[in-house]
C-alpha cells in the first residue's frame, strides 16, 4: 500500500469516527433530557433530588391531577387546538386551493405574504395582536386566543396542502372533465382527495402548535381562558419541582400518539419530502 | 352511445369568484390577525409613555422617543446577546444535523429511519416547554448532569455557565428542524455521484467536501437561516434557561408589556426585532442567489 | 357525408404567440389520423381546443357536424389519452375505468360489465384491483386507454400514446392500440413528435410547423412526395444536394449540382434555375462495377449497422456526401474503404426551388 492510500485510508477513519461520534453525541444530547424527565416523573421523593429516584412512585401525576388551575386550562387547551386545527385547516386548505390555481399576476407575493407569520417572532404577533384586539374591542379571552393560534398555524396548513396540489391538479382535473365530470364534481371526487395527505399533515402540526404554543398564549390569555402550557410556566416560576416532570410524560405521550397517526395515515416520508421542511 | 348532457351555456367566469371563496377567509384572517396588528404596532410605537401610566398617553403627538431610548448600552447589550448566542446555536445545530441527516439518508435500515424519523418529528411537535424544562431539569441548578458540567470548570451560577445552558436548549430546538430539511435535500443527491468521487480517487471525506456539500448548500442556507430566526425570536428558552440574568429581545418586549405596561417601547422593540429578522432572511436570500447566480 | 371533426379557419393565440393561424380540416368517420409536428407546432392545441380545455379566438370547431361553441368538457363525448396518463392516485384500476360511466349518467346497473369489457379489451383482466402506483408504464398507458373508451365516445384523442415507454414496449403497444382503435371504430386523433409513430398510427398525416398544415395526406404520399423542405426534412432521414436545374423540361430534366455532378432528374415541374434535391437513403443506388451514365464513383466512408437495416455512408470523389440505407443481408456486404459508384434514380428526387 502506497504511503499516500495510507494517509488517505487513515484520514477517512479519523474522518468517519469524528461524524460518528458528533451523530452519538448529537443523538444523545437529543434524548437525554427527555428520558431523564420521564423517569424523574415517577420519583417518589417529595423534593426535586439527584439522580437515581431511590424509588418509583404516581403521587406526582395525583399532584398533577389534583390541581384545579392546570385541569381547566387543560380544558381550555383542548378546545382551542380542536377549534384552531378545524379552522386552519379548512381556511388553509381553501387558500391552497385557491393559490394553486390562481392565474393573476402577484400570485407568487400573495403566497409569500401568506406564509410570513412563519418569520415573524412569535411574541411580536402576540403583542400585536394583544393591542389591536383590546383596541378593537375584542375582549372575550377565547375569541383573542383561537385568532392567535390560527394566525400562526395557518402558514403550515397552506404550505402542506399547497405542495400536495401543485404539479398534478390541473391535469387531473382537466381528465375528470374530459370523462364528464362538472368542475364541482372534479373538485370534490379528485382535487380534495388528493390533498389528503396535505390535509392531514396541516391538522396534526396545527394541534401540535396550538396544544404546545407559549409566546403567544402569554400575552393573550387571561383569568377566563388560560392554556395549559401559560399554567406551566407560572406553575414553574412559583416552584420548579416534578409536577411539570409528570405533565411533560403525559405531553409527550400524546404527542407520540399524534406522530403514530401521522405515520399510519400519511407516512413519514411523505411528511419529510412534503414541503414542511422544504428548502 | 350514451347522450351527450346538451344544455349548452354562455361562457361563464367562475374564477373569479371561486378566487373570492378560496383565498378570502385566508385574506381576512391575515388582515385582521396580522396586518393591522402589525400597522397598529408601528402606530403604537410612535406614541408616548408616561411611566406610571397603563399603556400609551391618549392624543399625544407622535414621536420617536420610543426608539431613541433604545440606543444605550443595555438593549445594545441584549441584541449582542440575541445574535452571539442565537448564532452560535444555529451554527452548531447545522454542524450536527448535517452528518446526521446523511447518516439517516444513506446508512440505516428502513425500519431504523423509520424510527428516527418517527423521533425526529416527535421532537418538534412536543412543547418547547416540555423541552426546556427537561434541559433545566438535566443542565440547570438544580441539574442531575451538573457535575458533567461541572468538570469542565465553569462555575454553576457563573453568567458563562448560563449562556452555554441556554445555547443547548436553542440547540436542542434546532438539531430536529435542521435535521428533517436537510433530509429532504439529502435524499435527492444522487449516491453514484460518490461513487464516482471515489473511483477517481477521492477519500471518503473529501468526496463528501466536494459531493455532499456543494450540493446540499442552499437546502444548509435555508436551514441556517430558520435556525437563525427561531433563535433570535426565542421566549420561552431564555425566559426558562436564562433565571433572568440573560435576556433575549423577545424577554424584553414582554417586561416592557407585563412588568412596566409601556406598550409604546414594547412595540417599539417589537419593530426593531421584526427588522432584525426580515434582514435576516433578506441576508441570506440574496446569498443563495448570489450563489446560485455564480 | 357529416365529418367526424370539422376545423373551419380556427385562430388561436396565447399572449403574443400564435399557437394556430387559420386552420381549416376535417377527418372522416372512424378514421385514424396522426397530427405530426416539433415542439411547439400547435398539435397540441388543436387537441386542447377539442376537447373544450381552450376556446379558438377565430374560427369553428364541429364535431360530428354540431357546433361545439361554448361547450364544456363535459358536455362534449369526447376521449382523451393524456400524455403521461393523468390516471387518478387515489383511485383502483377499476374506479379510474368507471370514473367516466358515473359521470356520464350510463345506467349504473350496467357500469361493472362495462368495465370489465374494458379491461378484456386492454388485456389487463385480474388487474381491476390495483393502483396506478402498482403498474408498469405499458399497463398504465392500457388503463388510461381503457378510461378514455369506456363511455363509447365518437371521438378519441391521443396525446403522445407512446412516446412514455420503451422502444420494445413502444412497438409492442402499437399494434396493440391499432387492433383497440379498430375493434371499438372510433375516429382517432393521434398527436406526435416522432414520424415513426405518425406513419405507422395514422391512416392519413398532418405535418404542422408554427401553427400551420403544412402538408396531410397518407404517410407514403407524404414521405416519398413531400411539397416543402421542412416535410421532408421531418419525415426522416434524407439526403440534400443543392445545385441548379441544367436542363428543364417538364417531366425530364437535368440537374448539376453544386460539386459538379449532373445526372437526369424526373419531375421538374415548372422549376428553374437554383434548387435542390431531396433524396431518400433507401433510393441512393450503390454498385461495384464501372460507373454509368449519371452515376459517381466514391468509396464507403463507414457502415452503421442499425439493426434490421444499414446505412452506408458514401464520400463521392465530387466531394458529396450521401447516407445510402439497404437491409442487413449477408449477401450485401460493404467494407470500408471500398470502391463503389453512386446513382440516383430520376423518379427518386424531389425538387425544390432555392
Amino acid at each position: 500500500m502506497s504511503r499516500q492510500s495510507l494517509a488517505a485510508r487513515t484520514g477517512d477513519r479519523i474522518a468517519v469516527s469524528l461524524a460518528y461520534g458528533v451523530i452519538g453525541l448529537g443523538l444523545a444530547f437529543l434524548a437525554i433530557p427527555l428520558v431523564i424527565t420521564c423517569l424523574m416523573a415517577f420519583d417518589a421523593r417529595t423534593y426535586l433530588g439527584p439522580l437515581p429516584p431511590p424509588a418509583l412512585s404516581l403521587h406526582w401525576f395525583e399532584r398533577l391531577v389534583s390541581q384545579a388551575d392546570i385541569l381547566t386550562s387543560l380544558r381550555t387547551s383542548l378546545i382551542l387546538a380542536v377549534l384552531t386545527t378545524v379552522l386552519s385547516v379548512t381556511i388553509g386548505t381553501a387558500a391552497a386551493v385557491g393559490l394553486a390555481r390562481a392565474n393573476f399576476p402577484g400570485k407568487a407575493a400573495l403566497t409569500s405574504a401568506f406564509l410570513s407569520p412563519l418569520i415573524v417572532p412569535p411574541v411580536v404577533i402576540g403583542f400585536g395582536l394583544l393591542l389591536f384586539l383590546s383596541k378593537a374591542g375584542i375582549t372575550n379571552g377565547m375569541a383573542r386566543l383561537l385568532l392567535g393560534h390560527v394566525i400562526v398555524t395557518l402558514p403550515y396548513c397552506i404550505r402542506t396542502s399547497l405542495a400536495s396540489l401543485l404539479g398534478s391538479d390541473q391535469r387531473l382535473t382537466e381528465a375528470a372533465m374530459v370523462l364528464g365530470a362538472t368542475e364541482r364534481q372534479a373538485f370534490w371526487t379528485i382535487t380534495l382527495p388528493l390533498m389528503r395527505t396535505g390535509v392531514v399533515t396541516g391538522a396534526i402540526f396545527a394541534f401540535a402548535i396550538s396544544i404546545d404554543d407559549v409566546s403567544i398564549s402569554l400575552f393573550l390569555s387571561d383569568p377566563s381562558a388560560t392554556t395549559l402550557p401559560v399554567t406551566l410556566v407560572s406553575n414553574m416560576r412559583a416552584a420548579f419541582d416534578l409536577t411539570i416532570a409528570a405533565a411533560a410524560v403525559v405531553l409527550i405521550a400524546v404527542t407520540a400518539l399524534l406522530i403514530v397517526v401521522l405515520d399510519r395515515v400519511v407516512g413519514f416520508d411523505t411528511v419529510v419530502g412534503q414541503g414542511l421542511f422544504r428548502s | 352511445m350514451t347522450k351527450v348532457r346538451r344544455q349548452p351555456v354562455a361562457i361563464s367566469i367562475p374564477d373569479r369568484r371561486d378566487a373570492a371563496l378560496t383565498l378570502g377567509p385566508a385574506l381576512l384572517v391575515f388582515a385582521f390577525g396580522f396586518l393591522l396588528p402589525l400597522i397598529n404596532l408601528a402606530i403604537e410605537s410612535l406614541k408616548e409613555f408616561t411611566p406610571g401610566r397603563v399603556g400609551s398617553v391618549e392624543n399625544a403627538a407622535a414621536t420617536v422617543q420610543n426608539y431613541y431610548e433604545l440606543a444605550n448600552q443595555a438593549f445594545a447589550s441584549v441584541l449582542l446577546t440575541t445574535f452571539w448566542i442565537g448564532g452560535v446555536a444555529a451554527i452548531i445545530g447545522q454542524l450536527v444535523a448535517f452528518p446526521l441527516a446523511y447518516f439517516i439518508v444513506r446508512r440505516i435500515s428502513p425500519r431504523m429511519r423509520a424510527l428516527t424519523l418517527g423521533f425526529l418529528i416527535t421532537l418538534v411537535l412536543s412543547s418547547v416547554l416540555i423541552k426546556t424544562y427537561a434541559i433545566e431539569l438535566t443542565f440547570g441548578s438544580v441539574g442531575i448532569l451538573r457535575p458533567l458540567l461541572l468538570t469542565l470548570g465553569l462555575s454553576p451560577n457563573s453568567r458563562e455557565y448560563i449562556n452555554i445552558v441556554v445555547t443547548a436548549g436553542l440547540v436542542h430546538s434546532i438539531i430536529p428542524v435542521a435535521t428533517l430539511t436537510l433530509i429532504g435535500a439529502m435524499q435527492s443527491i444522487d449516491p453514484r455521484l460518490l461513487d464516482a468521487a471515489q473511483s477517481l480517487g477521492a477519500p471518503g471525506w473529501k468526496a463528501h467536501l466536494s459531493i455532499t456539500l456543494p450540493l446540499s448548500f442552499p437546502a444548509l442556507i435555508s436551514s441556517t437561516l430558520v435556525s437563525l430566526t427561531f433563535a433570535i425570536s426565542a421566549f420561552v428558552i431564555p425566559m426558562v434557561l436564562g433565571r433572568g440574568r440573560v435576556l433575549f429581545i423577545s424577554n424584553v418586549i414582554y417586561t416592557r408589556f407585563s412588568d412596566i405596561a409601556n406598550y409604546p417601547s414594547g412595540a417599539a422593540i417589537s419593530l426593531v426585532m421584526l427588522a432584525a429578522a426580515l434582514a435576516v432572511v433578506a441576508v441570506i436570500t440574496f446569498a443563495q442567489a448570489w450563489k446560485v447566480s455564480r | 357525408m357529416i365529418s367526424a371533426v370539422e376545423f373551419q379557419g380556427v385562430s388561436k393565440r396565447f399572449g403574443e404567440t400564435v399557437a394556430l393561424g387559420n386552420i381549416s380540416f376535417s377527418v372522416n368517420s372512424g378514421e385514424t389520423i396522426a397530427l405530426l409536428g416539433p415542439s411547439g407546432c400547435g398539435k397540441t392545441t388543436i387537441l386542447r381546443l377539442i376537447a373544450g380545455f381552450e376556446r379558438p379566438d377565430k374560427g369553428s370547431i364541429l364535431i360530428d357536424g354540431e357546433p361545439m361553441a361554448g361547450l364544456k368538457p363535459y358536455e362534449r363525448n369526447v376521449g382523451l389519452l393524456f400524455q403521461h396518463y393523468a390516471l387518478f392516485p387515489h383511485m383502483t384500476v377499476e374506479q379510474n375505468i368507471g370514473y367516466g360511466l358515473r359521470h356520464r349518467n350510463h345506467p349504473s346497473g350496467q357500469i361493472p360489465r362495462r368495465i370489465a369489457e374494458m379491461l378484456e379489451l386492454v388485456r389487463l383482466v385480474g388487474f381491476g384491483q390495483r393502483r396506478p402506483h402498482q403498474l408498469s408504464g405499458g399497463q398504465q398507458q392500457r388503463v388510461a386507454l381503457a378510461r378514455a373508451l369506456a363511455t363509447h365516445p365518437s371521438l378519441v384523442l391521443l396525446d403522445e400514446p407512446l412516446s412514455a415507454l420503451d422502444a420494445k414496449l413502444r412497438h409492442e403497444l402499437r399494434t396493440e392500440l391499432k387492433d383497440v382503435l379498430a375493434a371499438v371504430g372510433s375516429t382517432a386523433i393521434v398527436v406526435t413528435h416522432d414520424q415513426e409513430e405518425a406513419m405507422s398510427l395514422g391512416e392519413r398525416i398532418f405535418v404542422m410547423n408554427r401553427g400551420a398544415i403544412m402538408q396531410s395526406g397518407r404517410p407514403d404520399d407524404v414521405y416519398w412526395r413531400p411539397d416543402s423542405h421542412f416535410v421532408a426534412d421531418f419525415m426522416g432521414r434524407t439526403n440534400w444536394i443543392h445545385g441548379s436545374i441544367s436542363a428543364a423540361g417538364g417531366t425530364a430534366g437535368k440537374f448539376r449540382s453544386e460539386s459538379g455532378w449532373e445526372f437526369p432528374v424526373a419531375f421538374t415541374g415548372s422549376l428553374s434555375g437554383a434548387a435542390e434535391i431531396c433524396v431518400r437513403p433507401e433510393s441512393v443506388e450503390i454498385s461495384s462495377g464501372a460507373p454509368g451514365a449519371g452515376a459517381m464513383p466514391g468509396r464507403v466512408a463507414d457502415v452503421v449497422t442499425l439493426g434490421a437495416f444499414r446505412h452506408i455512408v458514401l464520400d463521392l470523389v465530387s466531394g458529396d456526401r450521401l447516407i445510402s440505407a439497404c437491409p442487413n443481408r449477408p449477401d450485401i456486404a460493404f467494407a470500408r474503404g471500398q470502391e463503389i459508384s453512386v446513382s440516383i434514380p430520376p423518379e427518386a428526387c424531389v425538387l425544390f426551388a432555392r
